[in-house]
C-alpha cells in the first residue's frame, strides 16, 4: 500500500474579492512516487494550484500537507521542492554546473558532495560534458534537462513541472516526455506536472487531474479518465467523442467493478445496450469514441446497425476520419486505412458499436462549472 | 539549384543573373547611402564641425580680454597639465562624479527595481511620476534646492525648530549642496537607465532561486543583484558623465567654492574670455570621458561574458 | 578733437577716419545702412534683469515716445564680459549698434577696435559730460555712475556698518556673500583690502590676499544666487558685497529689509559707458539714441528708477534720490581702479582668488 505524499484539502485561491476563484475548494491526494498531471485548458487553475503547492502563491483558504506536515504557509525556500519552470528559468549569469549546484549551495552541502551530486545529476540528464558551458549556449532541450537536473539534485520532496515541454518543438517534446518519465521513475520523485496537452498527460502520468474552472472534474488513471469519463467536459477534453442523449430504460445486470449493463433509449435512434456505473436512471449522455464505431458499406447482418450517409471523409495516411450522418446527427468515426477503395461522401454506410463501448456519463450536464 | 521561371521568358544564364544581382545590390546600396546623407550631414554640421572647431581653438593662444591669437601651440595643454591646481580640479571633478554616481545609484536602485518588477496597473503612472522631474529644467530644480538647503531653508528650519541643531548646517554653497542637488536631478536618468538595463532580470528567476532554497536575502545577492549589475553600471556611467559635464548645478549650488572642470570651462569662456584655454580644458574633459567609457565597456563585457 | 591729443595722433585719427569713410563708401550700402537719424532701429546690448526693466521704463520708452520711428531692440546679457564676447563674435559683421557696459570692459573693446569714437557734432549732449567722465581717446563716454557698496541686513544692523572690517568679524562668519573675481565686485574688494592694508595694489597684493584669506572661511558663498541682494534679503547671509544702485533699488523692493552703505575706507566706482559699435548697421539712429541717453531727462529718470548717478552736469535730482546715488562730487572716498591695469590684472587676481583665497 502506497503512502500519501501530498494532500490538498479545500484549496482555494481568489485573486480579488468578488472575482470568481481561480481555484475553488480543490481536493487531491497524491501517492508517493506518482507522477500526477494537472490537465486542463488555460485558465483552469492548474498553474495556480502548482504555484500554491510550490509556495510561490498564498492560498486564500484550504490546506496543503506534505508527508503529514502542513505547509500551507511555509515560505517557498523552506519547502524543499524542486520546480521546473515553463521558461526553465536558468540563471543566465551562471554556467551549467553553477546552476545545478545552486540548490545545494543554499543547503550548505559540503563542497565535495556538491561536486559529486552535480556531476551525478548532469550524468542523469546526459549532459555531464556540458558543465562549464554558459546556459545561453545550450539548445532548448538541453536547457530543459539542466532545469530538471537543477530541480532534482536537491532530492526534492516534490518535483513540480510547469508546462515543461511547451517551449520545445514537436519531435523533441516526444523524446523529452519519455526521458522525464524514465528519470521520474528512476528517482521515484513524486511529481506534479502541469500541462494542457492530453497526449502528454496520458503518456506520462500515473494519475491525471482533469481541471476545469478551478475544479477537478475527474482524478484518475489515464485509462480511467479516457474510458470512464465522469463528465462531458472530461470526455470531450481527452480524446474525441460522440455524444448522444439517452434515457436509461432498465439496468440489465452487473458488468463488474461497480458497473452495470443498461438498456437505454437513444434520442431518435431507439433502444441500445450501454454500460455505466451502477444505479443510474433517467436522462444521461452517452459517449462513444470515434474509433470504437464500426462503419461498413454493406449491412453485414448486424441487427443493431444504423443506416446513414457519408458526409465527409478525411484521409490522414494511417487513419481515415469519416463523418456519417444519421437523421439530424453526425457521428465522427475513425478507421484504419486499408488498401481497398476509400468510401466517398454520399455513399450509404452502416454504423454499429458494441454495448461495452457506449458509456453512460454518470454526471449530467456539461460539468459542475459550466 | 532549381530556377523558377515565369512562362514565356527565356531563362537567364547564370552569368547574367549574377550580374543583374550585383547591379541590383549596387543600386540598393547606393539607395541606402543616399538615405543616410541627411543624417550624416546633420551630424557633420551639428557635431563634427563644432568639435573640430573646438579642437582647433584649443591650439590657439588666448590673450587677456578675449583676444584670440591664431597660432599652433601646446601651451594651452601644457599649462593645465603642469599646474597642480588643474590636477586638483580634475581630481575633484572625478571625485564628484563618482560620489554622485554612487549615491544616485543607491537611491535610484530600489525605485528602479520596484518599477521594473511591478505588476501593478499603476506601473506606467508610477514610472511617469518617477521621470516627471525631467519635464522641469535642471536650473529650476537647482533653485528649488537652494531654497530647501539654504540657511533658512526647509531642512535647517526644521532641524533648528525641532531643537536638533542650534546653528544652521551649511548645506549649500559647497560640495554637499552640489552633491545633493545632482543626485536628485539625475535620479530620473538613473532610474530609466537601470530599468532598461534590467533586461535579464525576471520574476521567474527569483522564484526559481526561492524554490531552490534561497532566502530573500540570498535571492537578492545571488540572483537579483548580479542580474541588475549591467543596469547599475549603465546608470552609474550615465550619472557620472552627466555630473562631470554639468556646470549649472555646481555653479548655482556650489557658491563659487566648488571648482570643477565644467565650471572652470564656463568661467574661462564667459568670465575671462579665454576661449583657447577653455577649449583645451574641454578636450581634456572629453579625453576623460573616453577613458571612462573604455573602462565601462571592458567591465560590461566582463559581466556579460 | 581735444587738446590733450597730440597733433600726430590727431592726424592718425583723421587718417583712419578717412580710411573708414572711404571703406564705407566702397562698401556701397554703408551710407544707406547708417540710415536716418530719426527712423529705423537701434540694436542695443546691455545688462539684463532689473537693469533692463528700469532702463526700458526710464529711458527707452520716453525715447520711443520722442522718436516713434526708431525701434529699439534690447539684447540683454548677464555681464559686460558676455557683451564683449558677443561683440567680438560679430566683429566682422556687426549686428549691434550701441553697447552699455562696464568701463573696464569697454576700454578693452576700444583697444580691440570694436567701438567708434563719438563727438559733440554727432552727440551734442556730450558737451554736458564732464572731462572726468569722457574717454581720453574720444570713445564712448560714461553714461551712469555707481560704486561698490556694503549690503547689510537691517535686522542684524539697525545702524549701517561703518567699516569694511565687519566682513572679518567672527560674529558674522558664514553669513557673508562675496562675489569672487572675475566679478568686478571681487576685484574691487581686492583693491579696497589692499588700501586698508596700506598696499599699492598695482605693485603687489600679498598683504591683501593674506587678509582676504582670513575672511574666506566666513564667506557663505563666492557666487551668490540668485544674486547678492536676494541672499541678504532672504536671510541666507547678513552682509554682502553689492552695487549701490541695485542695492538701493532692492532695499526699497524688500521694504528696507536690506540696506546698502559706503564704508569709511572708501570704495570703487562702477561706471558704465555708452558705446557706439564700429560699423554699426544703424549708426545714425544709434547716435540719436546715445544723445538721448546723455540727455538730462534720461539721466535723471534713470537715477530715480535705479539710483545710478548721472554722468552729466545738467541733470537735476530730487534730494531723496541725490542722497542715495553715489556722490560724484569728490565727497566720497574713491579708490581708483585703473581700467588699463585691471585688464592686465583680472586674470591674475581671478586665479589668486581661486587658488589661494576660496576654500572649501
Amino acid at each position: 500500500m502506497s503512502q500519501t505524499k501530498l494532500s490538498i484539502v479545500d484549496l482555494t485561491k481568489r485573486y480579488a474579492a468578488g472575482l470568481e476563484p481561480a481555484v475553488d475548494r480543490l481536493n487531491m491526494q497524491v501517492e508517493e512516487g506518482h507522477l500526477v498531471a494537472l490537465l486542463g485548458p488555460s485558465g483552469c487553475g492548474k498553474t495556480t494550484t502548482l504555484r500554491m503547492v510550490a509556495g510561490l502563491m498564498d492560498p486564500t483558504a484550504g490546506s496543503i500537507t506534505v508527508d503529514g506536515k502542513e505547509i500551507t504557509h511555509t515560505p517557498v525556500n523552506k519547502r524543499g521542492m524542486g520546480m521546473v519552470f515553463q521558461s526553465y528559468a536558468l540563471f543566465p549569469h551562471m554556467n551549467v554546473e553553477q546552476n545545478v549546484a545552486f540548490g545545494l549551495q543554499m543547503r550548505q552541502t559540503p563542497k565535495a558532495e556538491q561536486k559529486k551530486r552535480v556531476a551525478a545529476a548532469l550524468d542523469m540528464v546526459q549532459l555531464g560534458h556540458l558543465g562549464k558551458r554558459q546556459t545561453r549556449e545550450l539548445s532548448g532541450g538541453q536547457q530543459q534537462r539542466i532545469a530538471l537536473a537543477r530541480a532534482l539534485v536537491v532530492e526534492p520532496t516534490l518535483l513540480l513541472l510547469d508546462e515543461p515541454l511547451s517551449n520545445l518543438d514537436a519531435k523533441l517534446r516526444e523524446t523529452m516526455r519519455t526521458e522525464i518519465r524514465s528519470i521520474q521513475q528512476r528517482t521515484r520523485a513524486t511529481t506534479l506536472f502541469v500541462t494542457h496537452d492530453q497526449d502528454e498527460a496520458l503518456d506520462m502520468a500515473d494519475r491525471i487531474a482533469v481541471m476545469n474552472g478551478g475544479l477537478i472534474e475527474q482524478f484518475g488513471s489515464p485509462t480511467e479518465v479516457y474510458e470512464r469519463p465522469r463528465t462531458h467536459f472530461v470526455a470531450n477534453f481527452i480524446g474525441q467523442a460522440n455524444f448522444l442523449q439517452a434515457t436509461v430504460v432498465s439496468e440489465v445486470g452487473p458488468a463488474g467493478a461497480g458497473e452495470s449493463h443498461y438498456k437505454v433509449d437513444i434520442e431518435g435512434l431507439g433502444g441500445f445496450g450501454a454500460v455505466g456505473s451502477a444505479g443510474l436512471s433517467g436522462s444521461h449522455e452517452l459517449v462513444i469514441r470515434p474509433h470504437r464505431l464500426k462503419v461498413t458499406v454493406a449491412n453485414a447482418a448486424d441487427r443493431d446497425a444504423i443506416k446513414g450517409t457519408i458526409e465527409r471523409v478525411s484521409y490522414t495516411g494511417d487513419a481515415l476520419s469519416v463523418a456519417v450522418k444519421v437523421g439530424g446527427k453526425t457521428f465522427n468515426t475513425q478507421l484504419l486505412t486499408s488498401s481497398g477503395d476509400l468510401p466517398r461522401p454520399g455513399d450509404t454506410a452502416y454504423l454499429s458499436w458494441s454495448p461495452e463501448d457506449a458509456y453512460i456519463l454518470p454526471v449530467n450536464g456539461k460539468g459542475p462549472a459550466s | 539549384m532549381t530556377t523558377l521561371q515565369a512562362p514565356g521568358q527565356t531563362p537567364l544564364r547564370p552569368a547574367e543573373a549574377g550580374e543583374l544581382e550585383k547591379a541590383t545590390e549596387k543600386r540598393n546600396r547606393r539607395a541606402y547611402l543616399a538615405l543616410l546623407i541627411p543624417g550624416l550631414l546633420g551630424l557633420l554640421v551639428s557635431f563634427v564641425f563644432p568639435l573640430a572647431y573646438m579642437v582647433r581653438m584649443s591650439f590657439n593662444r588666448g590673450a587677456p580680454d578675449g583676444v584670440i591669437e591664431e597660432t599652433f601651440t601646446f601651451d594651452t595643454y601644457i599649462q593645465p597639465l603642469t599646474d597642480p591646481y588643474y590636477w586638483k580640479v580634475t581630481l575633484d571633478t572625478f571625485q564628484m562624479g563618482v560620489t554622485v554616481g554612487v549615491l544616485c545609484v543607491l537611491v535610484s536602485y530600489p525605485v528602479a527595481l520596484f518599477l521594473a518588477r511591478s505588476q501593478s496597473k499603476y506601473r506606467s503612472l508610477l514610472l511617469a511620476i518617477a521621470i516627471a522631474p525631467l519635464l522641469t529644467s535642471a536650473v529650476v530644480r537647482t533653485y528649488g534646492w537652494m531654497v530647501i538647503l539654504g540657511t533658512n531653508g526647509l531642512v535647517n528650519s526644521s532641524l533648528t525648530g525641532l531643537g536638533i541643531i542650534d546653528t544652521p548646517l551649511k548645506l549649500t554653497n559647497n560640495m554637499t549642496g552640489v552633491t545633493i542637488g545632482l543626485v536628485e536631478i539625475f535620479m530620473p536618468y538613473a532610474i530609466l537607465a537601470m530599468i532598461s538595463g534590467f533586461g535579464r532580470l525576471s520574476p521567474q528567476l527569483e522564484e526559481a532561486a526561492g524554490s531552490l532554497g534561497a532566502s530573500k536575502f540570498n535571492v537578492f545577492t545571488r540572483v537579483t543583484l548580479p542580474l541588475s549589475l549591467p543596469g547599475i553600471l549603465t546608470a552609474f556611467l550615465l550619472v557620472f558623465v552627466l555630473s562631470i559635464s554639468t556646470f549649472i548645478t555646481p555653479r548655482l549650488l556650489g557658491g563659487g567654492s566648488v571648482q570643477v572642470l565644467a565650471t572652470e570651462i564656463y568661467d574661462q569662456t564667459t568670465g575671462l574670455l579665454n576661449w583657447p584655454f577653455a577649449a583645451a580644458l574641454s578636450v581634456i574633459l572629453l579625453v576623460l570621458f573616453g577613458l571612462i567609457i573604455a573602462v565601462y565597456q571592458r567591465l560590461t563585457r566582463k559581466i556579460g561574458g | 578733437m581735444r587738446a590733450t591729443i597730440k597733433g600726430k595722433m590727431a592726424a592718425m585719427a583723421a587718417l583712419s577716419a578717412a580710411v573708414l569713410a572711404l571703406s564705407a563708401c566702397g562698401g556701397g550700402n554703408e551710407a544707406a545702412s547708417s540710415g536716418s537719424s530719426t527712423s529705423g532701429e537701434v540694436n542695443l546690448i546691455a545688462y539684463s534683469g532689473v537693469w533692463q526693466d528700469q532702463y526700458t521704463a526710464a529711458v527707452i520708452e520716453p525715447f520711443k515716445a520722442k522718436y516713434p520711428d526708431i525701434k529699439i531692440n534690447f539684447s540683454s546679457k548677464r555681464s559686460s564680459a558676455e557683451m564683449l564676447s558677443a561683440l567680438q563674435g560679430q566683429k566682422s559683421n556687426p549686428a549691434t549698434d550701441v553697447a552699455i557696459m562696464d568701463n573696464s570692459v569697454s576700454t578693452t573693446g576700444n583697444k580691440q577696435g570694436l567701438f567708434e569714437k563719438v563727438d559733440e557734432a554727432a552727440v551734442p549732449n556730450l558737451a554736458n559730460v564732464p572731462e572726468k567722465f569722457r574717454d581720453k581717446g574720444g570713445f564712448g563716454p560714461v553714461a551712469m555712475v555707481d560704486a561698490v557698496g556694503l549690503l547689510y541686513d537691517t535686522a542684524a544692523f539697525p545702524k549701517a556698518p561703518e567699516s569694511w572690517d565687519v566682513l572679518w568679524d567672527p560674529a558674522y562668519a558664514g553669513k557673508i556673500n562675496v562675489n569672487a573675481p572675475p566679478s568686478l565686485l571681487g576685484l574691487s574688494l581686492t583693491a579696497i583690502t589692499a588700501k586698508m592694508e596700506g598696499e599699492d595694489y598695482t605693485k603687489g597684493t600679498d598683504k591683501a590676499v593674506a587678509k582676504l584669506k582670513e575672511m574666506a572661511p566666513g564667506v557663505q558663498t563666492f557666487a551668490p544666487n540668485p544674486d547678492e541682494y536676494q541672499n541678504v534679503i532672504t536671510g541666507q547671509t547678513v552682509l554682502g558685497l553689492g552695487q549701490n544702485a541695485r542695492g538701493q533699488f532692492y532695499s526699497d523692493q524688500s521694504n528696507k529689509k536690506m540696506g546698502v552703505t559706503f564704508p569709511k575706507e572708501g570704495t570703487v566706482y562702477q561706471i558704465n559707458t555708452v558705446n557706439l559699435v564700429k560699423d554699426a548697421p544703424h549708426s545714425a539712429a544709434a547716435k540719436t539714441f546715445i544723445n538721448y541717453a546723455l540727455s538730462p531727462e534720461a539721466q535723471s529718470a534713470f537715477a530715480k528708477a535705479l539710483f545710478y548717478a548721472p554722468s552729466v552736469t545738467n541733470a537735476d535730482l530730487p534730494a531723496d534720490v541725490k542722497d542715495r546715488v553715489v556722490p560724484t562730487d569728490g565727497s566720497l572716498n574713491i579708490i581708483p581702479l585703473d581700467v588699463d591695469f585691471l585688464s592686465s590684472a583680472r586674470d591674475k587676481w581671478t586665479d589668486t582668488w581661486k587658488r589661494e583665497i576660496i576654500t572649501k
